[in-house]
């Protein structure tokens, strides 16, 4: 107990060099505690962005690489069947089918709309879509662009929603039975019943688009979104399908666990997949989204890795003139008959209370530093990322193939993260409570190890 | 009773040839005070550095109550069975001086682990040798010489050890204190039954001795003239 008491009375005996003790050591925890904080936060931000996007399997063609080659070796029923898999917690289906209107005009040509082809056996013209959902909830721009104007979404089968225009360019109603056949496979033909008419609005992007196309002669009605007619997947699939032709598969795949991806490939492939089809998940979009976290996550745990070597150099240095100072007192104890061990514990109680203290003051100083520090961190990797992505967007090419438009970027459409809350918890409290053990290890260990050393009758010989 | 003895003990500094000790024995008994004189390097030091167990002899033995001190816990013989009153004082110089007495106490593993009682005996044990409570509480930082000496002698009987080593212990003092000191080791010596090893060049001190050893060249002269 004595050496307790003797370790704290020293603390206020030694008042300059235990000053500076703490310094360094304060220093080092605060640093740890922002950057633990920010790294733990980080890195919770990135998993569920990684268990969001990189968890989802698409299985596609790289048209790039393949163009549209092998697209008629897989079955709408094979698409299907890759769904059931142990690896998997939820499969979203979607399908787009390239649609023939029976009965209404297509917005932007309706002549073409209702003119059948001569051979009713052979293709009509696509004028529009007619897309698929098992999950409503997953067509893309509702409660942004899309707002329902009547009616509500599809529930049941062979219902179905349009757009505004539609609606207004052939007086339909709800209620109203619409006619739909696909363009490419004859026969198979939907009775339609209007649940829900939605405005869509057509974004700076999508306008540019429209007037590119115009001017390059590839107006065609298909290609404009008010002509997107939705229905449930159920729906869609009702009238069976042989082959995809005509049909655009978009099954999401959702993996229980995104590093399952090389397993389930191997599952699909035994399944029938063919080669040329990639199962990947969109790793640019992944990249884009938590690119600017890692970056912030990235650089904060470098400055940690130098503040926690360079503190510990300056911990030891320190550590090393204080013990070259105590050495008298070490040897007058010593010369007592107080055991080295004794005397170690009584330097390490100094080094353990002065850490403690600046755990106390670097957990509150660093809780507080730390959200204002990671948002000016992350702000300067969104802008990074930012002015990289518009480099990147000014070179960037434009696909056309099959009458579909398509970026080469598939991180298009994906946001960076750029808020993020950080708070200390109780796992960034227990590292740092290892950081501070470390520490006062590190700065007792060289005055330990001294004094093992020393022989008492030497030190006071050379005092003498 | 023999408490102390010295046999055969022949010391060399490391990386010297020429031995500071030849050979040399001796017995301390308990209740006798003991005076060791003898010109400056002649060992006097050394032999005190040897039987307060600070260093070990390269030959010949040093024994404890019977046991080869080699074989004991040195750091327990010092704090508990002797008591070192240093030429150089060697205190704690940040700390009171009561505050290197109770550390002496606790040290030794006192029996007695109660703070104030500690620091009651400490005051005794410090009024005894002529340094009254305000003193007590003064760093040893802010005390003279002399009384920065008696703090050592006080220190030395913190933990009533059976054996006390003094090296110079009156160099610093007056008359009156040194007498007083004198005093009280010869008391320690003849009441309290402790052996008393005292290092000396002063005449007072000797005359109190009932043994005087003197050394020379190495060389322990019991009985002669130095």
């Amino acid at each position: 107990m004595y050496i307790i008491s003797n370790a704290i009375k020293n603390l206020f005996r030694n008042k300059g060099r235990n000053i500076l003790i703490a310094a360094v050591t304060l220093a080092i925890i605060i640093s740890a505690v922002v950057t633990l904080t920010i790294n733990n936060a980080s890195s919770v931000i990135i998993d569920e962005a990684r268990l969001d996007i990189a968890s989802r399997v698409d299985i596609s063609i790289d048209l790039f690489t393949h163009g549209r080659d092998g697209r008629q070796t897989i079955t709408v029923e094979q698409y299907v069947s890759f769904a059931d898999s142990a690896y998997l917690r939820h499969t979203v289906f979607q399908a787009e089918m390239q649609a023939w209107f029976g009965n209404f005009f297509a917005v932007g040509d309706f002549e073409m709309g209702l003119t059948p082809p001569p051979d009713p056996n052979m293709p009509h013209s696509p004028v529009g879509k007619l897309t698929g959902h098992s999950e409503p909830s997953h067509i893309s721009g509702f409660g942004t662009y899309r707002h329902f104007v009547e009616g509500r979404m599809f529930e049941s089968i062979n219902e179905a929603i349009i757009t505004e225009e539609l609606a207004n360019l052939n007086s339909l109603q709800l209620g109203d039975i619409i006619h739909i056949e696909s363009a490419f496979q004859h026969g198979k033909h939907f009775e339609l019943e209007i649940v829900g008419i939605f405005s869509h609005e057509v974004d700076e992007v999508e306008a540019f688009q429209s007037i590119v196309w115009e001017m390059m002669g590839f107006s065609l009605p298909s290609m404009i979104s008010q002509n997107e007619i939705f229905t449930s997947f159920e729906t869609l699939m009702s009238v069976g399908w042989e082959t995809a032709d005509g049909l655009d598969m978009r099954l999401e795949y959702y993996l229980r666990n995104p590093n399952d991806l090389v397993r389930f490939e191997a599952e699909v492939r035994a399944k029938g997949l063919p080669d040329v089809f990639g199962v990947t998940i969109n790793q640019a979009a992944l990249d884009r989204v938590t690119g600017p976290l890692e970056g912030m996550r990235s650089a904060a745990m470098t400055f940690t890795i130098v503040i926690l070597i360079l503190g510990a150099i300056v911990l030891v240095l320190v550590s090393y003139l204080a013990i070259r100072e105590r050495k008298y007192e070490v040897g007058v104890l010593r010369a007592m008959g107080m055991e080295r061990g004794k005397i170690a514990c009584g330097i390490f109680s100094e080094a353990i209370m002065i850490t403690a203290l600046c755990l106390i003051i670097g957990l509150g100083a660093g809780s507080a530093i730390a959200q204002p520090m990671a948002d000016r961190l992350l702000a300067g990797e969104v802008e990074t990322q930012a002015e990289a992505v518009m480099g990147a967007e000014e070179g960037g090419r434009v696909l056309m193939s099959g009458g579909q438009v398509q970026t080469d970027d598939p991180a298009s459409g994906y946001r960076p993260i750029s808020d993020i809350e950080v708070a200390i918890g109780m796992d960034v409290i227990i590292q740092i409570i290892f950081i501070a053990l470390a520490l006062a290890a590190v700065s007792s260990v060289i005055g330990i190890i001294r004094i093992t050393q020393y022989e008492p009758l030497k030190i006071l010989r050379e005092r003498a | 009773m023999k408490c102390l003895e010295i046999a055969d003990v022949t010391y060399r500094y490391d990386g010297s040839t020429e031995a500071v000790l030849k050979g040399v024995s001796a017995v301390f008994e308990k209740g006798k005070v003991y005076t060791i004189i003898g010109q400056s390097g002649a060992g006097k030091s050394t032999l005190l550095s040897l039987i307060s167990g600070l260093d070990t002899c390269k030959e010949g033995e040093v024994y404890y109550n019977g046991k080869k001190l080699r074989n004991l816990d040195r750091d327990e013989y010092r704090s508990k069975s002797i008591g070192v009153i240093f030429q150089g004082y060697n205190l704690l110089l940040n700390s009171t001086a009561v505050y290197n007495i109770t550390l002496s106490m606790n040290i030794s593993e006192s029996d007695i682990k109660d703070k104030k009682a500690q620091k009651e005996i400490a005051y005794a044990l410090l009024e005894k040798v002529g340094i009254d409570r305000e003193t007590a509480d003064r760093k040893i930082l802010q005390l003279s010489g002399g009384e920065q000496q008696r703090v050592g002698i006080a220190r030395a009987l913190s933990h009533d050890p059976d054996v006390i080593i003094a090296d110079e212990p009156t160099g610093n003092l007056d008359e009156a204190t040194e007498a007083s000191v004198l005093e009280i080791l010869t008391r320690l010596a003849h009441e309290e039954n402790k052996c008393v090893i005292i290092v000396t060049h002063s005449e007072n001190v000797t005359a109190i001795a009932d043994e005087v050893i003197g050394i020379r060249a190495g060389k322990l002269l019991i009985g002669e003239k130095v």
